[in-house]
């Protein structure tokens, strides 16, 4: 444009970008949010761990699945009840004197078959609750486990004490069978054929007892039946008790870890990968300034409508209709080509165009009014034929 | 703050380099001695960069563009501040006005001002708009940078591009001839009395004013002008139908195309034109105006004008004309006649407007249904040409409909509509039916 003014405006320059004490300020917000909602975790988090199931058959634990209730009943009644952290812990407090009761629980199988021979080689009445095959094995080869039981009780059914003081226990559990029937053995909890959820074998001086009655032991069933009678003078039977849970540190598999087989410089080269990583894609990805937005037209093809038609036509195979469409514009140019007037019929028109090509009137009139396409094939050479027809009436009317 | 800042390639090397001494002294404590190294490398790059907060910028820019010309935009940056900038520039423009380049290198040392020159080819007509310029200041090292974003508003009218005024010349020569300037003077129909001059030889005999002759001792003809100071009122649809592209152009920037030629044109004839563009509002409104100001106006009302996605309100058309002017004015409307359903306001307004005035209805056709409707090679092929036939068939059908009611239709390609509507608009003058 010629009429151009040039606009030089001196600008009162606003930077959008904030300062550091303005950023911090804004961000503060965020950052005391952030640090709230961390603390809340913390404290939630902090006090429902208690709360949590925790581990099982526990001694300290208080929950439904816990066993709390026993020792503290044990320990009320003057039982020296310890329960030792570790395998160490475990075997030094079984090291005295005085007669002692190793209770048992490793449901993880954390010891192998050498640690729990070796500790319960040390222990007066070892008590194994719930043991898997291969702590049965090692520890009582006399018997061997037969399934589940699910019974809701059990009578005693033998002569041992604890089962005659319960009489009759809540069944849930494992069950066990006698296979040596050599060795002194006493079966209790009978609940079927050979299967027992309480097997004492007595070695001379020690004995051991294999237990399948879990109910029996845990907070929320210990109230039930016979079930505290059993617990309570089983564990109560020395004055020392041991109550040992192994865990995963007490196992004695100790491979090489990838630490010990790699340099030491691995670890510092890979967190540095790892930052040089962060600082590529900050520099990659650092913006010049904001994107400038605008709102852009809407995109509408006026061919639209015609496309959608087609494909109308297509699939429903509307064969006739198309054609028809395509005669309506053939006929309207003929007539045109030929000089008739706008109001010309159809029959004018093939009448002048059967004249003009000094063709029959009868394949005028079929290609242009009655023939009815069956096919698309069909559809295609009608097409095809009214184009030439087109082209010949074209041809015979101006020749070149 | 991550977000006042910017590094570089080199920064990103600096820390990569730390797997040297990492790898070559094998111990772990390297890690951190090499990144504390990093961080007072880059602190110190960053202290010493320039700060891009203490610029001054100003704005050289062109008020107004025809669409598809190439304009420069020029930025003046004073640096206020104690130190130099070395660093770059980006000015923000819309992606649609066509910046390039969009961001460029500056070296400005303490107290100097450069100029920075971006060329625009907007490809969108309207308003295109810059919004903020941004400046990224690197340290000595070239590791660490200081970016701020500075409000700058700036804006330039992108105005319609007139193409069609190439047909102009042709068109004018026409109307000369019709005005006797460039051939004999013809008496008939659209031509008012001009004047009354002595007879010469070759004149035609049957313009002798015999009375004024008898007044005076000479033959004495009259002679003839065309009619002038006819009134022209062009409305322009911008409702939903006017959104359609026709090879790539909206059916409203052909109207506009159109709507500038026969302004043009009318306006030199000696015609006045007004300019209505509406949908259910008026949208814009050229009214008064005649010469060169008339398409300088007709340009700057158009070129913020975008269809609106809603339906084109007929019925307020006669009261709008009226509005314009109570003379027999020639009213070309500027909208489409693709479908009946879609005509329906048009046809029933129509009786009102032809009762009073000389009306033409120009239309944008589409030249790929003509092309769809030979092509018939294979079968979607066939049904696509049966669907384009029947498109067609609804224009002749709709044609037909306005003529019977008295109005005249104008349809064409996006190239050759306005050339089309300014030769039927010399036609109408031509005839007197103006």
């Amino acid at each position: 444009m010629s009429g151009q003014a040039m606009s030089g405006q001196p600008i009162s320059a606003t930077t959008l970008t904030p300062t550091i004490r303005v950023a911090t300020r804004r961000a503060l917000y965020w950052v005391v949010a952030a640090v709230v909602l961390v603390l809340i975790a913390v404290i939630v988090l902090a006090s429902a761990g208690s709360s949590t199931t925790g581990v099982p058959f526990s001694p300290t634990n208080a929950a439904p699945a816990g066993s709390r209730a026993i020792a503290e009943v044990l320990r009320a009644q003057g039982v020296d009840v310890s329960v030792p952290a570790t395998l160490a812990g475990a075997t030094s407090a079984l090291g005295g004197p005085t007669a002692s009761t190793l209770f048992l629980v490793d449901p993880d199988g954390n010891l192998d078959r050498a640690q729990l021979r070796d500790l319960a080689s040390r222990a007066t009445h070892v008590i194994v609750l719930s043991p898997s095959y291969s702590q049965i094995a090692a520890l009582a080869p006399e018997v061997g486990l037969a399934g589940v039981v699910s019974r809701s009780s059990l009578a005693a059914g033998c002569s041992l004490p604890a089962a005659t003081a319960a009489g009759r226990v809540s069944g849930a559990g494992s069950g066990f069978r006698v296979l040596d029937t050599a060795a002194n053995t006493t079966a209790c909890f009978s609940s079927g054929t050979n299967t027992f959820s309480l097997v004492d074998i007595s070695r001379g001086a020690t004995h051991i007892t294999v237990v399948g009655t879990t109910a029996a032991f845990d907070n929320e069933h210990v109230a039930q039946r016979g079930n505290a009678a059993l617990a309570l003078t089983l564990l109560g039977g020395n004055d020392r008790l041991v109550w040992y849970l192994p865990t995963i540190d007490d196992t004695s598999a100790k491979g090489r870890t990838i630490a010990d087989l790699t340099p030491a410089w691995v670890g510092g080269a890979s967190t540095l990968l790892i930052i040089v990583a962060i600082a590529a894609a900050f520099w990659r990805g650092r913006r010049l300034g904001p994107l400038v937005v605008e709102n852009l037209p809407v995109v509408v093809r006026a061919s639209e409508t015609m496309e959608g038609r087609a494909r109308l036509y297509q699939k429903g195979a509307a064969r006739l209709r198309a054609l028809d469409s395509l005669r309506i514009g053939s006929v309207s140019r003929l007539a045109t080509l030929c000089g008739l007037p706008r109001l010309a019929t159809v029959d004018d028109v093939i009448a002048a165009v059967a004249s003009v090509t000094a063709t029959d009137p009868a394949a005028i009139r079929s290609l242009l009014l009655t023939a009815d396409p069956r096919s698309d094939r069909e559809l295609v050479r009608l097409s095809d034929a009214l184009l030439d027809l087109e082209q010949t009436v074209t041809r015979d009317i101006r020749p070149s | 703050m991550v977000f006042l800042m910017a590094w570089t390639g080199r920064f990103v090397l600096l820390i990569a380099l730390g797997i040297v001494p990492i790898v070559a002294f094998d111990q772990p404590d390297w890690l951190g001695l090499w990144l504390v190294l990093v961080a007072l490398v880059g602190g110190l790059d960053l202290l010493l960069a320039g700060s891009p907060r203490h610029l001054k910028l100003e704005r050289e820019l062109p008020d107004r563009v025809r669409l598809g010309e190439t304009v420069t935009s020029a930025l003046l940056i004073t640096n206020l501040g104690r130190r130099g900038i070395r660093g770059v520039v980006r000015d923000g423009w819309q992606p649609s006005a066509g910046a390039a380049p969009t961001r460029a290198r500056l070296v400005l040392p303490a107290g100097e001002r450069r100029r920075i020159e971006t060329s625009l080819t907007p490809f969108r007509r309207g308003t295109r708009r810059a919004a903020q310029v941004t400046v990224r200041a690197f340290g000595p090292l070239g590791m660490l940078a200081r970016q701020a974003t500075i409000d700058l508003p700036g804006a330039i009218t992108v105005l319609p591009p007139f193409n069609s005024r190439k047909h102009l010349p042709s068109r004018l020569a026409r109307l000369r001839e019709l005005d006797g300037r460039a051939s004999v003077m013809i008496r008939g129909q659209g031509t008012e009395f001009d004047s009354l001059r002595e007879y010469v030889r070759g004149d035609d005999v049957r313009s002798i004013d015999w009375r004024a002759t008898a007044r005076r001792s000479d033959l004495v003809v009259r002679t003839w002008r065309p009619e002038r100071d006819r009134r022209v009122v062009i409305v322009i649809d911008s409702g939903r139908t006017s959104a359609a592209r026709i090879a790539n152009e909206p059916r409203i920037d052909t109207a506009f195309e159109s709507a500038l030629l026969l302004g043009a044109l009318a306006t030199r004839a000696g015609d006045r034109v007004d300019v209505v563009i509406f949908d259910r509002r008026v949208r814009g409104r050229v009214q008064g105006a005649s010469g060169p100001e008339l398409l300088s106006r007709m340009v700057s009302v158009m070129a913020p004008i975008d269809p609106e996605l809603i339906e084109m309100d007929w019925s307020a058309v006669p009261s709008i004309v009226r509005s314009v002017t109570s003379q027999r004015a020639l009213v070309v409307l500027m909208t489409s006649i693709d479908a009946a359903g879609g005509a329906r306001g048009l046809l029933g307004m129509l009786p009102q407007l032809t009762r009073a005035h000389t009306v033409v209805v120009s239309s944008v056709t589409d030249p790929s249904v003509l092309a769809a409707s030979m092509s018939r090679d294979d079968r979607d092929n066939v049904y696509r040409a049966a669907a384009a036939e029947r498109a067609m068939l609804d224009t002749t059908r709709v044609s037909t409909a306005i003529r019977q009611l008295g109005a005249d239709v104008v349809t064409g390609t996006p190239a050759d509509l306005p050339p089309a509507l300014a030769d039927r608009y010399i036609a109408l003058k031509a005839a007197g039916r103006l």
